[in-house]
């Protein structure tokens, strides 16, 4: 592939270019298991820097990688085929911040906290924040159409999506959606940028809705013996019609994990369920916090807190805040990892899920975590091996096959809000045969040299393992 | 693109035996990106190779021979002010700059010869006065004699922490830093006059200490609509704010300084002793300026205290408010 990296100084400048294998390297990866090398990382500025970049890419028929925080857990972001990475993290400007029209407009690099913090005064949030909200950015949000731990109560990227710019595969300029809390005029194509992980065009502002920050919020925490219990308990909060800002499950893998990681102390029972309600009006509040423990009493939830206090609530939550990472810490030699790692499930079948998952890990020789935004249907599962054997990797591919075959065939989904990558891929498209056709003929329409992201989503390679390089050393 | 084809595959001779104790270390960084967040030189460059998973993933490579070691791989390795944010904060346990330091020595071993952020001195201005010897709490720097008995002052490369306190100290300007991680003192009088020319709402300048309060600062970073009549700066060590980038933020509009530094026996480098001499003779120097001593206002603050911080400044800009500016013919004073 022949790139003129001067061509590519001349735009953003010479110190927004770097071919070194120093940069290279790192931009391989994300915080997937995948690792393959791109030919440049590209830094763009401006608006006008992404439409010459991109004109430049499809002239040549290079492939354009967009990446934001590096965040994704599935490969989205990792450039199979080399190429360019495009950085957006430069254009990191909150443009407007307009609390008459209750919208922001944002750069595609704007980190997601650091909006909240430029809302915050306001007396205003962007809810669908994810657990890395610390380093996402809003554009990789909308690439994998991210939500979070408020997405039970607030939904998630999707619905906060007004309208945006986006630079098309060609280097032109389009206006998507409005700025009206509602439009029907037409395609919602503001919509389909949404997960579309970099592959239909680059995100370069967006115009976002915003909600006020509640007054009161209380957080609960209620210790199960095992996981169905807990698993059962959610489903009834969902059902009873109860309206949680904040379901949350932590299995006994996850506990152990933060207990390890950050002394937390927690009892090791088998589960924990964390509830939260928000709201302006503490005895409305008050009644959602008061229904849902007694939904946990009713299935032998134990030691239940309650608290509005926010230190209290901010240590009660740190576990489950932490818990990605922690995980590697659950037992020596064995890491965790990315794969099948956020399926959505209907709320009726969260607690079987849970348990079919623990018993797809056992049959396969891995360990395997289960938690997540249980209460808007989103299991997070971590697979945890010894990255060293190959073994363990066919286990993995097993367990992964295992697990959707069984996601899918109670109605849930490959992915909740992640996105599909690479890793998700091979399950994704056998599940979704029949929606392929109809992606594939939007790709081809609006990036008809397949510069932008190719092999990601309904292109990805059938063999996630041998897609790329994998990021461990692995032995015989 | 594939570097080599396949899994993994060990292929370079190069040795990286302290680093390779690491392995299992360096597996369990699931790369979430919580380090860097918190990491001042990402703050600064935002390239990814500036981030401690990025650095990691380096090493990893390195030790794997998936990547030959190189001047540019070295020089991101050798950048680190070893403030631990990162490892303090990895939930994975991954010892950032315990690794780091291993790669460091590996990489001399192998006769690179890199800067980063650790400091160097000049054999031609540098006297060998010492004064620079006991200030480094790490011993990283000594002074060795050769075999014509010259005496010199030598850096350990290892153990330099690059927090810059010999360089503010230093009579004869001797030892400097490497441009482009925002910590020499040219940069941060450039840093110290733009925000002032660009906001003319500017009332004060503070100087925030990297270890006690970066994490707690990450807005001041961020982009935000939000004005301010202060700009928030962070240094390495409040022992690295030098008397001329006081005066010099004076020189520029600036109401008043203030320095916020960590709590007497909680400095990393022993740095906030010499800031608190420093500031007494420097508030000396105002009074023979007519300019108030109040204008420069120290204060301390243990790591994670920026709740403390926000309203130390909010008081501190109070007093500034009463004060007003500094008047101009004393502005020519301090021009000379």
């Amino acid at each position: 592939m022949n790139i003129d990296i001067d061509k590519l100084r001349n735009i953003v400048g010479k110190e927004n270019v770097s071919d070194d294998i120093a940069d290279l390297y790192v931009y391989a990866s994300d915080a997937s298991v995948h690792h393959s090398l791109p030919s440049v990382i590209v830094r763009p500025k401006t608006i006008d820097h992404v439409q010459k970049i991109m004109k430049y890419a499809n002239e040549n028929i290079i492939p354009v990688v967009p990446r934001g925080a590096g965040s994704g857990t599935s490969g989205h972001t990792v450039p199979i085929d080399g190429g360019i990475i495009l950085d957006m993290k430069l254009m990191n400007r909150i443009i407007e911040i307009s609390p008459q029209d209750m919208l922001v407009r944002v750069e595609p690099g704007v980190v997601d906290d650091d909006l909240n913090r430029a809302l915050k005064p306001y007396g205003l949030f962007y809810p669908p924040a994810p657990a890395s909200s610390r380093i996402a950015t809003v554009g990789g949000e909308i690439a994998a159409n991210a939500s979070g731990v408020r997405s039970v109560k607030y939904g998630a990227t999707r619905d906060y999506v007004l309208g945006m710019k986006v630079v098309l595969a060609n280097g032109d300029l389009v206006n998507l959606g409005s700025n009206t809390r509602v439009h029907s005029a037409g395609y919602q194509l503001e919509r389909l940028i949404v997960g579309s992980e970099g592959t239909l065009g680059v995100v370069v502002e967006a115009t976002m809705g915003i909600v006020p920050i509640p007054k009161y919020r209380c957080l609960g925490v209620a210790n199960f013996e095992n996981l169905e219990e807990a698993g059962d308990a959610i489903s009834e909060i969902i059902s009873s019609g109860s309206q949680p800002s904040m379901l949350e499950l932590m299995d006994k893998v996850g506990i152990i994990a933060v207990n390890k990681a950050m002394d937390l102390n927690l009892p090791e029972v088998g589960a924990i369920v964390m509830f939260e309600a928000d709201g302006n009006v503490k005895s409305a509040v008050d009644f959602e916090m008061k229904k849902m423990k007694e939904i946990c009493e009713k299935h032998k939830g134990s030691d239940i807190e309650m608290s509005y206090d926010i230190a209290e609530r901010t240590r009660l939550f740190s576990g489950r805040k932490k818990l990605f990472a922690s995980l590697s810490k659950y037992k020596e030699g064995i890491i965790c990892t990315d794969l099948a790692d956020d399926m959505g499930v209907p709320n009726s079948k969260i607690s079987q899920t849970a348990q079919k998952i623990h018993e797809i890990a056992e049959k396969n020789n891995v360990i395997m975590a289960v938690y997540g935004h249980c209460g808007s249907g989103v299991i997070h599962t971590k697979i945890m091996l010894d990255p060293k054997k190959k073994s363990q990797w066919k286990d993995a591919e097993k367990v992964v096959d295992e697990l959707y075959e069984y996601v899918h065939s109670v109605g849930g989904v490959t992915s909740a809000e992640h996105g599909i990558g690479l890793s998700k891929a091979p399950a994704w498209k056998k599940a979704r045969a029949d929606i392929i056709p109809m992606m594939k003929s939007i790709k081809k329409a609006l990036d008809p040299n397949n510069i932008l992201n190719p092999h990601k989503l309904m292109d990805a390679p059938d063999d996630w393992v041998g897609a790329t390089n994998l990021r461990y050393k692995v032995g015989a | 693109m594939k570097l080599f084809g396949g899994l993994f595959s060990s292929k370079s001779k190069t040795e990286f035996k302290r680093s390779k104790k690491w392995e299992g270390e360096l597996n369990k960084c699931i790369r979430c990106g919580y380090c860097y967040e918190l990491c001042p030189l990402f703050k600064t460059n935002n390239w990814e190779s500036d981030t401690p998973r990025g650095k990691l993933l380096l090493i990893y490579g390195l030790i794997t021979g998936e990547i030959k070691p190189s001047q540019e791989i070295g020089e991101k390795i050798f950048q680190c002010f070893y403030c631990k944010n990162c490892s303090d904060n990895c939930s994975a346990g991954v010892p950032v700059t315990d690794i780091l330091s291993d790669a460091r020595a590996d990489l001399i071993e192998q006769g690179f010869d890199v800067i980063g952020t650790v400091v160097q001195v000049d054999e031609d201005l540098c006297s060998v006065c010492g004064v620079c010897i006991p200030l480094c709490k790490y011993e990283a720097l000594s002074i060795e004699e050769d075999k014509k008995d010259t005496k010199k002052v030598v850096v350990d490369k290892i153990e330099c922490r690059g927090c810059g306190l010999c360089v503010s100290a230093c009579p004869a300007g001797a030892i400097t830093q490497k441009e482009g991680c925002e910590i020499t003192l040219p940069e941060l009088h450039a840093k110290v006059t733009n925000v002032l020319k660009e906001n003319k709402g500017i009332k004060a300048v503070i100087f925030a200490c990297n270890w006690s309060l970066f994490p707690g600062l990450q807005l001041s970073e961020s982009p935000t609509l939000l004005k301010t009549p202060y700009s928030i700066i962070v240094s390495m060590c409040s022992g690295r704010v030098s008397p001329e980038l006081i005066l010099n933020a004076f020189e520029e509009g600036a109401w008043g300084v203030m320095v916020a530094g960590c709590p007497p026996e909680e400095c990393d480098h022993d740095g906030n002793y010499k800031t608190r001499r420093r500031l007494v003779l420097l508030k000396n120097v105002l009074k023979e300026l007519n300019i108030e001593p109040e204008r420069i206002n120290l204060e301390w603050f243990s790591t994670g205290e920026s709740g403390k911080l926000s309203k130390s400044i909010d008081d501190y800009i109070k007093k500034l408010e009463k004060l007003g500016p500094i008047k101009l013919e004393i502005n020519k004073k301090i021009g000379g």
